[in-house]
């Protein structure tokens, strides 16, 4: 079932690509670009990939089970959600984990993971108010950029980790984040199928 | 000699058609290079290339000016140089075109000028030969006019036939080329000349467009830019058809957040899913194979073989190898062989009946929710 999800996205990846543009100035950059790019992006669509990234997120997930599994199971909605953000933190990182950290969106997940877990702590100790006066102060401050920069404020706020980052490497950053999330929807697609599938649906419909 | 032989029948042919100048000074520009390149081989020979060895410094300036597509002064220069050579060898001379030679130097005086004030239409030679010798060109130049000259005739070519020579090009190293419009002000061939003196990276400017530095390193950066949004366009889905940066970028934008989102909801699924085959995986990749093979159904074959079931679906969607734990459950290979045939039947068919079956046992084996199951699932 898998393999039949990702081959089919390489094919039309690969033919969207196979076009080669024209010796010319504007080219030349353009060469470049695609050298850089094709690389990483080529890279989430080779079946290796995708089966590196499926075997971990599913040992992942059997971690996070685990650990899930120690906690009550009445109230059912709150451990979903729980069970939610978890499983989707998980993903991440392991989806960081198989860029091998040549990006900066992947080092910048694994790491806010450290980060997180401080916070934590100096959150424990200190009071919060810091950040929401910061916060007021950058809205009053912002006059109206122009369209295409304030989008590009918007790119580098939604791709972790690339809020103070130039505009080629936003832009390269973006692209690559684009085709990793692309292969976690389908790995994590394919695997929701199968333990649907595989599971019995009786908890849904009976006792 | 071929030259000569060359010149004799090019002379016939081009001295009766003089409308075509484009042509002539095509023909013209070949043949002064096969003169100039066939000087250094030619140590001895005909008595054209001693006559062109003579004078070995003007021989070399006659290349350089070919290559340039000389100028007015200096193709009249080269004619006079030429002549006095002619002259001192006279009698001794036996090249029957020498005088050829002249006419041609002449007359391609005289289609430099209107090069420089009309159209041309056959640049293609002359501008690959200044690509050929480019390096050449930078060393030999030392008056403005000729660069200006220079310049103005190889601007006239059009973009695609300096596409092979700027491969080329690019490799020369500290070099700007500037290719304009013969109707290029002055003062832009004189900012141009001062930045081809000047080692920085090589860019070359298209028609039309401002040349100084700034603007160079400003359409460099725009076209980094372009060339990423491109390849963002098409990853994204209906990106293509979008003209404009903004809502490309918009668009962009859009389909993170729906992969985002996708990406939540898919987690919240799989956290639904979750406690069900919690077990079912725990006992299939851990090593207790004692809980397993005791289960309470001790008859059925099935017991005995749904971990090998449950290890070769997730083969088949893994495609990997198994990790160490289950391969404690082969040495029990041998007592399974019969059941292997049934196995790869029901494999063949629906993995969902397969996994049910599997998690069926599992919750069996387990006994947290037994008779529920066998009550459904029977």
């Amino acid at each position: 079932m898998v393999e039949s999800l990702f081959p089919s996205i390489e094919n039309t990846g690969e033919s969207s690509r196979r076009k080669k543009p024209r010796i010319s100035e504007t080219a030349e950059a353009e060469i470049e670009a695609r050298r850089v790019n094709e690389e990483s992006l080529k890279r989430w669509k080779t079946n290796r990939v995708q089966q590196i990234y499926a075997c971990k997120l599913v040992e992942a997930l059997r971690r996070v089970r685990q650990r899930s599994s120690t906690t009550s199971n009445n109230e059912t909605d709150k451990l979903v959600s729980g069970a939610a953000r978890e499983i989707r933190d998980t993903a991440d990182r392991v989806l960081a984990a198989s860029a091998r950290g040549t990006t900066r969106w992947s080092r910048a997940i694994l790491a806010s993971r450290v980060r997180a877990k401080l916070k934590k702590h100096r959150k424990a100790k200190k009071s919060t108010g810091n950040c929401k006066s910061r916060k007021g102060l950058t809205e009053t401050n912002r006059i109206k950029l122009p369209a295409v920069e304030r989008k590009l404020k918007i790119l580098g706020r939604l791709v972790p980790g690339c809020r103070k980052v130039s505009v080629p490497n936003l832009l390269d950053e973006a692209t690559d984040y684009i085709a990793a999330l692309e292969m976690q929807v389908q790995a994590m697609e394919a695997l929701a199928e199968l333990l649907t599938a595989a599971a019995p649906r009786t908890t849904l419909t009976g006792t | 000699m071929d030259l000569t032989g060359g010149f004799g029948a090019r002379s016939g042919g081009i001295r009766p058609c003089r409308e075509p100048i484009g042509l002539e000074s095509l023909h013209l520009g070949d043949e002064f290079r096969q003169l100039v390149t066939t000087l250094p081989p030619e140590n001895a020979g005909g008595s054209f290339t001693a006559l062109l060895e003579l004078p070995p410094t003007q021989a070399v300036e006659l290349l350089h000016f070919t290559d340039s597509s000389s100028s007015q002064a200096a193709v009249t220069g080269i004619g006079g140089e030429i002549a006095p050579p002619l002259h001192s060898f006279g009698g001794t001379l036996a090249f029957p075109s020498n005088s050829v030679l002249m006419e041609r130097a002449a007359r391609f005086s005289v289609i430099a000028t209107e090069q420089q004030n009309g159209n041309i239409s056959g640049e293609t030679p002359t501008s690959s030969v200044p690509s050929n010798s480019s390096a050449n060109l930078d060393r030999v130049k030392t008056e403005p006019a000729e660069t200006d000259s220079s310049q103005r005739l190889i601007s006239d070519s059009a973009i695609e036939n300096q596409i092979p020579c700027r491969s080329q090009n690019n490799r020369n190293g500290k070099r700007k080329d500037f290719e304009k419009k013969g109707k290029s002000s002055t003062k832009k061939n004189k900012s141009s000349e001062e930045n081809e003196k000047l080692p920085y990276v090589h860019v070359r400017a298209r028609r039309g467009q401002a040349t100084d530095s700034h603007s160079l390193a400003e359409r460099a950066r725009r076209e980094k830019i372009n060339a990423r949004m491109k390849l963002l366009q098409e990853l994204v889905p209906g990106c293509d058809k979008i003209q404009g940066t903004a809502l490309v970028l918009d668009e962009i934008i859009n389909h993170v957040q729906s992969l985002q989102r996708q990406v939540e909801m898919l987690s919240m699924r799989l956290a639904a899913v979750n406690p069900r085959i919690d077990f079912n995986l725990d006992t299939i990749l851990a090593s207790e194979n004692g809980s397993l093979m005791d289960g309470s159904f001790n008859g059925t074959p099935m017991q005995l073989a749904w971990p090998h079931q449950a290890i070769e679906t997730e083969q088949s969607f893994h495609h990997r190898q198994l990790p160490p734990p289950p391969t404690q459950q082969w040495p029990f290979d041998g007592l399974n062989q019969p059941v292997w045939g049934r196995e790869e039947d029901q494999a063949d068919g629906n993995d969902n009946s397969n996994l049910m079956a599997v998690s069926e046992n599992v919750m069996v084996a387990s006994a947290n929710l037994h008779p529920n199951q066998v009550k459904m699932e029977l």
